[in-house]
């Protein structure tokens, strides 16, 4: 039971990180249509960003809320410079542009921090005894305050969608861009700042992550192929289904690799595109996503 | 040219990419005038519509409430006051009919809150859902959600693209109705561009015709229902 207890902790707190990843992904998707590729390197950017402000004696959260802005303005510039003059031309050439920037910041990233690891502290209080015991398992606090981190994530934007005006017009321009435009919101302005939310949120899972798996320039490799499962599976145009998504896998990767023995660590990707491939075949738009219910 | 209507165009062209629809059309709007466009299909109505809003590239010379807009964006343009029904009405479909009259009242600097309430008394069946998707209404209540919408902004003149497309008599004429009491209990100048020519020019103060991208006749509507070649082009009346 004990160990069934941390697993489900373990799983939770991965699965939050693939959450945050999976919504900056939707988010993104919900506003251009675009899957942006470059969306974890982004944030792997932004993780060796906190651990060079760390090294200056910053405390760890503001270091974070620094690389976040810096995420912001990043992704921000890339649908600024980058997607929008391609997307007048040739909506197709985005893809591989994306795929481009994806390259780009990786490659930046090993040239400015190099290639050997870096440990990343915790934000939390993340040492061997830093854990508290729930139902006889020790759950680690820094695990726990990554789960919390995504439940303020969702609050926050939660807020912003359904109570503010900038929110209401990112709803209104993923819906109509040009009916947005008839209501007189800039409809360009709405997409840079949609952008740059996704890029400070996948920073921040970056550097939920970091800690406890190593900093090196493949950090959110394997966890953006999650993620990008995650918010298919969820629905592409879903918050809520990026976030379900997200603990779906995060729970399924804990208990394959826990409890299935056979399978194990190496087959975990395999595994998820099964499950994937089953949902889909079920429900095409993904879990939560939208059927559309429209009467002409 | 700078004339004496609350909307003035002189020499107004437009088009899409090098293909000109809209050659060189001059028409006003007087202030609490509701002004109708009649044109068949192809005849330039709704490029008219979005050069006067700005949503397209134009040449000539657009003025309104004195000021000289054509150069303005969209954006810009719905500031100085004119709003825009479009065409197929251009519904919010996925939110809901309560945040599709908030996104309408974007432009509005400080409370909406009474702005939703007068028109969720002119329109009682929108009140009655205002929290359910847009996608979700008939027709003829998505129009009537696109035109309290364009209030919103409060506009001083509201610009209507074939409001009637697709809507059952009945309802195009309670349409018809709430246009007129828009001008009557609201002060608004309309410019309405239809194929429906029996209403509309019921409706309207002065029409032009539009053919392939010129203005063809003008007059008042009820001299243009009178016209026969009118009659026959756009009432399907043989004489």
């Amino acid at each position: 039971m004990s160990l069934f207890l941390e697993r489900l902790v373990n799983g939770l707190a991965d699965g939050s990180i693939y959450a945050l990843l999976a919504l900056a992904l939707v988010v993104v998707f919900r506003s251009t249509g675009q899957l942006n590729f470059a969306q974890g390197e982004i944030g792997t950017m932004g993780a060796f960003f906190v651990s060079t402000l760390t090294l200056t004696g910053l405390p760890v959260w503001l270091s974070i809320g620094c690389a976040m802005l810096l995420g912001f303005v990043i992704s921000a510039g890339v649908e600024r410079i980058v997607v929008r003059p391609i997307e007048h031309r040739n909506p197709g050439a985005v893809i591989v542009a994306l795929i481009g920037v994806f390259l780009g910041v990786n490659q930046v990233v090993a040239m400015i921090w190099g290639v050997d690891a870096r440990s990343l502290p915790s934000v939390f209080p993340d040492d061997a005894d830093d854990f508290v015991t729930i139902g006889g398992a020790p759950i680690r606090i820094a695990r726990l305050g990554i789960i919390g981190v995504l439940i303020v994530v969702l609050f926050l934007l939660w807020l912003m969608f359904n109570k503010t005006k900038v929110g209401l017009a990112m709803r209104a321009v993923a819906n109509n861009q040009e009916s947005s435009n008839l209501v007189g919101i800039r409809v360009g302005s709405i997409l840079v700042v949609g952008w740059g939310l996704a890029g400070a949120i996948g920073v921040l899972a970056a550097a939920m992550l970091a800690p406890s798996a190593g900093l090196t320039g493949t950090l959110m490799l394997g966890p953006f192929l999650l993620a990008s499962v995650a918010a298919v599976l969820g629905g592409l145009d879903s918050p809520v289904g990026a976030v379900v998504g997200g603990l779906i896998i995060g729970l399924t990767e804990a208990f394959i690799v826990g409890y299935v023995d056979f399978l194990g660590a190496d087959m975990l990707f395999p595994v998820m595109l099964v499950i994937l491939l089953v949902v889909l075949l079920l429900r095409p738009s993904g879990l939560f996503g939208s059927e559309r219910v429209e009467r002409v | 040219m700078s004339g004496d209507g609350l909307l003035n165009v002189a020499g107004l062209s437009a088009g899409y990419g090098p293909i000109e629809v809209l050659h060189q059309i001059d028409f006003t709007v007087a202030e609490g005038e509701i002004v109708v466009i009649l044109g068949a299909n192809g005849a330039g109505k709704t490029t008219t519509m979005r050069a006067v809003s700005g949503m397209i590239s134009r040449h000539g010379t657009v003025e309104f409430a004195g000021h000289d807009i054509s150069g303005s964006k969209p954006d810009a343009i719905l500031r100085t006051g004119i709003s825009q029904v479009p065409q197929g009405r251009g519904t919010f479909t996925d939110l809901t009919v309560d945040d599709n009259l908030r996104a309408g009242g974007y432009t509005v600097k400080g409370s909406i809150e009474d702005d939703l309430e007068r028109w969720y008394e002119l329109f009682p069946r929108l009140s009655e859902r205002r929290n359910q998707k847009a996608g979700s209404l008939s027709g003829g209540e998505q129009q009537m959600l696109a035109v309290a919408r364009a209030m919103m902004p409060r506009p001083k003149l509201l610009l209507c693209d074939e409001p009637s497309l697709g809507l059952a008599p009945l309802i195009t004429k309670e349409l018809f109705r709430v246009l007129g009491s828009l001008r009557d209990e609201f002060g608004m100048s309309l410019l309405v561009v239809e194929q429906n020519a029996g209403m509309s020019l019921a409706l309207a103060d002065r029409a032009y015709v539009l053919e392939t991208g010129h203005v063809v006749a003008t007059g008042t509507g009820d001299e243009l229902l009178a016209d026969d070649t009118i009659k026959e082009a756009y009432l399907g009346v043989a004489n």
